[in-house]
């Protein structure tokens, strides 16, 4: 068995790398392509590097400049997580910053103290924790019953029903909820006219963290299966003669061959999905925040919208951002070495 | 006036509230008697401008009518116009061209899809009135987070429109620090240059007065409740029901129409009709009342509290619509089509939903009926600002700019039966509009075009104009009068009060509490708790504060 799973991750390394050329567009493919480079350039000067790889490195420019100007150049604006920040004395961001008064830890202060600030860690976590296990696991088994498909024709109709909600905005998904399930919706309807009381799951501030989630499953299951899917595309063909051969029937051939073959994607999927604990959805669940209000509702990222932007307290807005980015770091490294201890690659290796 | 002011949900935030219902120019003519008020305000941008610098600020008011209207405005109502004049009998109220043909961007909501630049309406009044716009349309429910954005760059337009409900947080400091001082422009005399300007009613210009500076060229509106609470007349009057006239009646009727196994039910939220039904203060700055020479806040009143029981009640016995309680779709349009038998709304929808239902149905009648006190009899109604959507010029606009902003403002405040307010308000004869037998049409592309962006660079002293629905014109301006019977001038009335920015979150929390406590999502001591955690967290600092500005003014409502 050792031997199998050892040879579905050959299969899927050599069968799926990056293509070369194309933008690293998450963190694990570009984390994979810097342990590539390491190991295959190890002993190559650095200048004869540069010149080999020239095309390649010149087509991940505009990612990395994306990078700079939309994600490092910003980072800049932290400063006013310790300033009392009025964007509006000066003329530019940066002529605002330079005269807003600092305050230091202040804003971190009062987070502490600040009960809806701890509301809204708690939604998040509660929230988390539901889609991690509701949510998480749904893509897998999506992606092993689709992969079922033997004719090409119905695992195309399949996947095109499976991708197509991902496309609707969450403005569609949660009115079509709301037809569906709200109080003068389809199945409050349906119920009245056969003499029960009405219902209304759009409302119920109870319910709320689990109607998210189901929101989300309905709309982006579907689409989480590609991964998985080719990762399944890459177990080679050979591995399932020979376990039929040996007599595995359909379900021994899914618990050795396939779930073993997704299992390094699903760590990898696992530790980044924890590095974004604390993002757990924003315009979704500010759309519903009034429906069900903020006590079951409002998560970091809608308070800081509110505290932060619509209300006009940029420093407090930025200081939650700071925190939330530092814990998810830390989440980050903790998944990855936990993903290590099991003797998964995880994002990154040491 | 014009109908494309959006129709809107039950009642989704103050903010979005107040942005999507539509800023009609129903409106205050007249303007509110000024104020006995002394001394000067706080620093630089906080408190309020009063007394003799305040006087010195302010435009000096000649009245100008054209037209006499059908009915003239009382009780701080609109006034009323129920004819449209033939295009050969309009007047000219501008004259000569003020506008030198300078080119400037404005920055303005739009509710609705942006026509495309150069269209023929915006060529014709930009022809008009001399001068080359470039609009930057926003969409209105989200204008407030874009405005935030636009603010603190460099780049401000040179001229933005900025509704009241926008002033949160630090934009009001902004506005000092960033747009011009009109006072050279306008103030006392020198406003005569522009007539149209001169005839704003007064009330608005002191509105218009930020940091100790005249900035903003406002739009005046009536004092009278801008939320009404409407019902189905030609329905009520099939069933043999008449409105309600007590909050006991008002449940009553609700408990006999709800039907929600028809999915009909009786009503929308009504928060809103209540804070008038049980007499509450309004919203900051105008919440305190004198009791007793002590200074007490809507927050801490029993009509508040009372207010919100009465709305839970509605809620908890299942009258309310189920989308009116997840805040979505339109509760008005499900009025007009019969599924929700009252609710509340900005008095525009009046208008917006019978240009649309008679289309289908001729005898489509949804009207607002009058507030009643909780017990039946007088309601105590205070009074809304006399503006409150302005126009600011940027601080780096040069005079000739700045010249020419105000020739084009002076243009649209021109008054009902002009030329140019004909222009603004339906486009070119032919183009976007016709006229037959006293009644003016706007067509598809006068529906596509002529927005009612123009409106908010400057207006008249308010009115009610539409000529295709004389009935409705009446029954609003009617329905303005006598609620405006009953209304009283709140503390602090027609003044520009901008709180010091350390209290600016002190009130964050109470407007989604107000609906967790209808919804019964909280309970009314969680809003009683949190009203004893505002005084503590810096509500009495804050009534110190008003107590002060109290002082200075004196009581103006008395």
């Amino acid at each position: 068995m050792a031997h199998t799973t050892a040879g579905a991750r050959g299969a899927t390394d050599e069968k799926a790398p990056d293509p070369p050329g194309r933008p690293p567009r998450s963190r694990a493919s570009r984390a994979a392509r810097a342990c590539g480079a390491r190991e295959a350039g190890g002993r190559v000067p650095l200048r004869h590097r540069l010149r080999r790889d020239r095309v390649l490195l010149l087509m991940v420019l505009p990612a990395l400049l994306l990078l700079l100007v939309f994600t490092y150049v910003p980072l800049i604006g932290n400063v006013v997580a310790f300033q009392d920040y009025d964007p509006y004395i000066a003329d530019n961001a940066f002529q605002a910053m330079s005269q807003s008064p600092w305050i230091g830890f202040e804003h971190f202060r009062h987070m502490a103290e600040d009960r809806l600030f701890w509301q809204a860690v708690r939604n998040t976590f509660a929230i988390f924790a539901i889609q991690l296990t509701l949510f998480f696991p749904v893509p897998v088994l999506l992606a092993l019953f689709v992969n079922s498909f033997v004719r090409p024709r119905v695992r195309a109709v399949a996947q095109a029903i499976l991708y197509l909600p991902h496309f609707f905005s969450w403005v569609l998904v949660i009115t079509v909820f709301q037809q569906m399930f709200g109080g003068a919706g389809l199945v409050a309807q349906v119920l009245r006219d056969h003499g029960h009381d009405g219902f209304d799951l759009m409302t119920d501030p109870g319910l709320f963290k689990f109607l998210v989630t189901f929101e989300m499953v309905w709309k982006d299951a579907g689409w989480g299966v590609i991964v998985f899917l080719a990762a399944l595309a890459a177990v080679s063909p050979e591995l399932y003669e020979a376990a039929a051969m040996d007599g595995a029937n359909r379900w021994r051939r899914m618990w050795h061959i396939q779930l073993p073959a997704l299992r390094p994607v699903v760590a990898l999927l696992l530790v980044l999905q924890v590095g974004n604990a604390l993002t757990v959805g924003f315009e979704q669940i500010l759309l519903q925040r009034a429906a069900v209000g903020p006590s079951a509702s409002e998560v970091l990222d809608t308070y800081v919208w509110n505290t932060g932007l619509d209300n006009g307290n940029f420093g407090y807005g930025a200081a939650i951002g700071i925190v939330k980015g530092v814990f998810g770091l830390l989440m980050v490294l903790a998944a990855n070495k936990a993903a290590h201890l099991m003797g998964e690659q995880g994002v990154y290796k040491r | 006036m014009t109908s494309n002011s959006p129709s809107t949900g039950s009642g989704p935030d103050r903010r979005t509230f107040l942005a999507s219902s539509g800023l009609a120019a129903l409106a205050v003519a007249g303007g509110a008697p000024l104020l006995t008020a002394c001394g000067g305000g706080g620093s630089k941008n906080e408190g309020a401008t009063t007394g003799k610098k305040l006087k010195d600020l302010l435009p000096a008011y000649v009245a100008s009518d054209l037209v006499a209207p059908d009915i003239p405005a009382r009780n701080g109502s609109a006034a009323g116009f129920t004819k449209a004049l033939p295009a050969a009998e309009l007047k000219t109220s501008v004259p000569k061209k003020l506008g030198r043909g300078g080119e400037f961007t404005v920055m303005a909501p739009i509710w609705g899809n942006v026509p495309k630049q150069g269209n023929p309406y915006w060529k014709a009044m930009d022809e008009a009135a001399g001068v080359r716009v470039t609009w930057q349309n926003q969409q209105g429910d989200t204008y407030g987070q874009k405005l935030g954005a636009v603010l603190a760059s460099s780049g401000v337009p040179d001229a933005v429109v900025v509704p009241g409900w926008e002033l949160t947080g630090k934009i009001p400091s902004a506005i000092a620090n960033k747009f011009a001082d009109l006072g050279p422009y306008l103030s006392g005399d020198r406003v005569e240059q522009y007539p149209n300007l001169a005839a704003i009613p007064t009330g608005a210009w002191r509105r218009s007065v930020f940091g100790g500076k005249l900035r903003g060229l406002p739009m005046p509106a009536a004092t009278t409740p801008n939320i009404a609470p409407f019902y189905r007349t030609d329905l009520f009057e099939e069933e043999g029901l008449e409105a309600p006239t007590s909050a006991q009646e008002f449940y009553d009727l609700c408990k006999q129409l709800n039907a929600p196994g028809s999915k009909v039910w009786a009503c929308g939220d009504m928060t809103w009709a209540a804070w008038n039904i049980f007499g509450v203060l309004p919203e900051k700055p105008y919440y305190w009342q004198l009791v007793d020479g002590k200074l007490v806040n809507r927050y801490e009143t029993d009509a508040y509290l009372e207010a919100l029981e009465w709305s839970r009640k509605l809620y908890s016995a299942g009258f309310v619509h189920p989308d009116a309680k997840a805040e979505t779709g339109s509760i008005g349009d499900l009025c007009a089509a019969g599924k929700v038998w009252m609710y509340c709304q900005d008095l525009s929808d009046w208008y917006g939903k019978a240009a649309v239902q008679r289309v289908e149905d001729k005898k489509f009648r949804m009207e607002a009926f009058d507030y009643f006190a909780p017990d039946g009899g007088d309601p105590t109604l205070y009074a809304r600002p006399p503006a409150d959507i302005w126009t600011f010029i940027s601080e780096k606009a040069d005079e000739r700019t700045v010249r020419d902003i105000l020739a084009l403002a002076d243009f649209t405040a021109a008054p009902y039966g002009s030329k140019e307010q004909r222009l603004r308000m339906y486009g070119v004869e032919g183009v976007h509009h016709t006229y037959e037998d006293g009644v003016l049409t706007k067509n598809g592309k006068g529906n596509d075009e002529v927005f009612s962006t123009y409106e908010y660079l400057a207006s008249p002293a308010p009115f009610v104009a539409y000529a295709d629905l004389p009935d409705v014109t009446r029954g609003m301006v009617r329905w303005q009068q006598r609620q405006g019977e009953h209304t009283r001038k709140p503390l602090f009335h027609g003044m520009m009060i901008i709180e010091p920015t350390r209290y600016t979150e002190l009130n964050a929390e109470f407007e989604d509490l107000e609906k967790d406590v209808v919804r019964g999502r909280k309970k009314v001591s969680d809003m009683q708790r949190a009203a004893s955690d505002w005084k503590s967290g810096g509500g009495d600092k804050l009534r110190d504060w008003y107590r002060e500005l109290l002082d200075e003014t004196g009581d103006s409502a008395a």
